[in-house]
């Protein structure tokens, strides 16, 4: 069971990741002024990165489903870090 | 995300904040101690160099209960519980039911302890609340656990504030996600170096976000726990059962037949574990064998969740043969929604239903827990610095106590791997915690500013995890790195090598950051990463 959820984890990180780096709002803090991905692009790789866990869920596979569901937050959550703004930035 | 009003939304705000800066530093100390308890095996078998891999009920147990069986008064024959302890010994516990001295249900007996080749190492005798605690060989997990279930407070109390902590989190998860209008927008913005409001916001709600649902599940399940025993049982009793807990748990849990009194021998035992073995595809967790030595035994069999599933799997046995009777759900005797729900709350919350990469995860969310309810307080304390004199103490306090514990936890480890092979960690272990705890108060109150007092405490811990495992290995003797991965035990290095690690990087912060730290202002107002 470790791999198959591990390459759902996996599926599913590559279009967190991407939308990590494309977020308009990061992009902002950091004073880019390319404003980011599009919203429509957004939420299609929003949506990949469900697909895996709609996978799992179908599967029948609780303990996979629950595993992507909290890897993906920790993988969101370490993207966001790596990614942090360390611009500095007048304070508001 | 969710628009509220403006006055509905300050009061939430306040609802959050307050119940979050009240029962905040409790409620750290109980996730930090629950995120270590993730790995209490692991961490049970690391300190106590445990080297054998295969559960004590994949080897026959049949002789060697009836071997104790011979051994133990009759007056204790009524019930028998079976389950794994220290390296994958046996401990068996011969009982009857009684009340006990606060006129609850108890059992007294006698439990005897194993080791892994059959030999008996200790026996114990009295009410279960005496015999059963911690053993010189798990006296840091059991440190571990026991601070997280009831932060060492006497029942029922203990259990009731870990309750109440757990409905805390609840309050604040959902308080969080009525305040926050921007959950989404904002998921990947994490500003490193603006103004200390928005960087501790963004800290805070960007962990709080991503971890959100889990911290209902923790939250909940956590309450579930602590309240299952102290309320919900007393209460559903007095109500249905006229106040007989022992009538509400044979109804609830218990195997209903026939009455039989006959006396016979209880069947083999090597056959329930084998056919449960086959049934489930690994070994028994827990056995109970009700009515021992009667015609209407029956043997219930505990296991983790099979592969893919989060529910455990429950077997009952005929005791008199030994045959198979059923698959018994966690309630009551059919499957039912609310025998499925009450059977995940264990899994939701331990994390323990997938081996170690779920512990992984779930260990990683415990952080991430952590992490939103330092940086939650941390950020109350920055958007009230204006007031920083009347709240400098409340300052100091979250450091001793969000960096304090996991030194005084640390401190605890290395005086359990010390005082082990002398016999005495039962006492050293609390008492080392104890001891580390005053000293970082004590330093709290003495320190010059509390961005020092941060990095002498990050330091000290830094350096007392980089002694960790050098004591293992010296101190108590525990298997080297080659040895432990040879038996099938990699997690004995695994931990080694975190503690390495993450010591290094604490002394190398501390090291770096008092060089940089006379250049700098306080601590509130200091870049993120030197706060983080």
């Amino acid at each position: 069971m470790t791999w198959p959820t591990l390459a759902a984890l996996l599926l599913s990180a590559i279009p967190i990741l991407l939308l990590c780096i494309g977020d308009p709002k990061r992009l902002r803090a950091k004073d880019r002024k390319d404003g980011g991905m599009a919203t429509p692009k957004r939420r299609l790789l929003a949506a990949l990165a469900c697909v895996p866990g709609i996978a799992c869920a179908l599967t029948g596979d609780a303990a996979a489903f629950l595993m992507w569901l909290g890897g993906c937050a920790m993988v969101g959550w370490a993207a966001t870090f790596w990614f942090r703004s360390a611009t500095p930035k007048a304070p508001s | 995300m969710i628009h509220l009003k403006k006055d509905e939304t300050k009061a939430m705000v306040a609802v959050h904040g307050w119940s979050g800066i009240l029962l905040g530093i409790l409620l750290y100390a109980v996730v930090l101690t629950g995120t270590a308890a993730v790995f209490a095996h692991e961490i049970g078998a690391w300190s106590a160099g445990h080297v054998s891999t295969q559960s004590a009920f994949d080897k026959p147990i049949d002789a060697t209960v009836r071997r104790l069986t011979a051994m133990t008064p009759a007056k204790y024959h009524d019930d028998v519980n079976i389950f794994e302890i220290g390296d994958h010994g046996l401990g068996v516990f011969f009982h009857r039911h009684e009340t006990g001295p606060d006129g609850k249900p108890a059992e007294r007996g006698i439990y005897y302890q194993l080791d892994n080749q059959g030999r008996i190492t200790k026996t114990v005798e009295g009410l279960d609340e005496d015999v059963f605690g911690p053993r010189n060989d798990d006296a840091l997990s059991s440190f571990l656990v026991d601070t997280h279930v009831r932060l060492h407070l006497p029942n029922p109390w203990g259990l009731l504030l870990t309750g109440i902590l757990g409905l805390a989190m609840l309050v604040a998860a959902i308080s969080g996600l009525l305040i926050h209008r921007h959950l989404f927008k904002d998921i990947f913005t994490l500003r490193a170096r603006a103004n200390p409001v928005l960087v501790n916001r963004d800290k805070h709600s960007v962990a709080g976000t991503w971890s959100l649902p889990f911290a209902f599940i923790l939250a909940f399940t956590g309450s579930f726990f602590s309240f299952f025993g102290t309320i919900g049982v007393p209460v559903v009793a007095m109500a249905a059962f006229s106040g007989d807990i022992e009538a509400l748990s044979n109804a609830v849990f218990g195997n209903p037949g026939k009455v039989d009194a006959r006396p016979v021998a209880i069947g083999n035992l090597d056959r329930v574990t084998t056919d449960a073995i086959r049934r489930v595809g690994d070994a028994p967790t827990f056995m109970a064998i009700e009515k021992f030595s009667r015609a209407d035994s029956k043997v219930t069999v505990f296991h983790n969740p099979k592969v893919g599933d989060i529910e455990p799997v429950v077997l009952v046995y005929e005791g008199a043969d030994a045959t198979f009777i059923r698959a018994k759900p966690s309630v009551g005797i059919r499957p039912s929604v609310g025998g499925t729900l009450t059977g995940i709350m264990g899994p939701l919350h331990f994390g323990n239903f997938a081996g170690m990469l779920s512990k992984a995860i779930w260990f990683a969310l415990g952080y991430a827990m952590c992490y939103v309810t330092f940086t939650g307080m941390r950020l109350w304390l920055v958007r009230r610095q204006d007031e920083a004199g009347s709240f400098a103490w409340l300052e100091r306090t979250l450091t001793v106590v969000g960096f304090g514990l996991p030194l005084a936890l640390t401190v605890s480890a290395a005086a359990f791997l010390v005082t082990m092979p002398l016999g005495s960690s039962v006492y050293w272990t609390p008492a080392a915690f104890l001891i580390a705890s005053a000293l970082t108060i004590l330093l709290g109150i003495v320190a010059p500013s509390n961005d020092r007092l941060t990095w002498t405490i990050r330091g000290a811990t830094g350096l007392v995890m980089l002694s960790l495992p050098p004591l293992r290995l010296l101190a108590a003797g525990g298997p080297g790195w080659g040895e432990a991965v040879a038996v099938g035990q990699p997690v004995i290095a695994a931990l080694d090598i975190a503690f390495l690690a993450v010591g290094a990087w604490l002394v190398h912060g501390c090291w770096r950051e008092t060089g940089a730290r006379r250049s700098s202002g306080p601590v509130l107002n200091r870049p993120i990463e030197a706060q983080s």
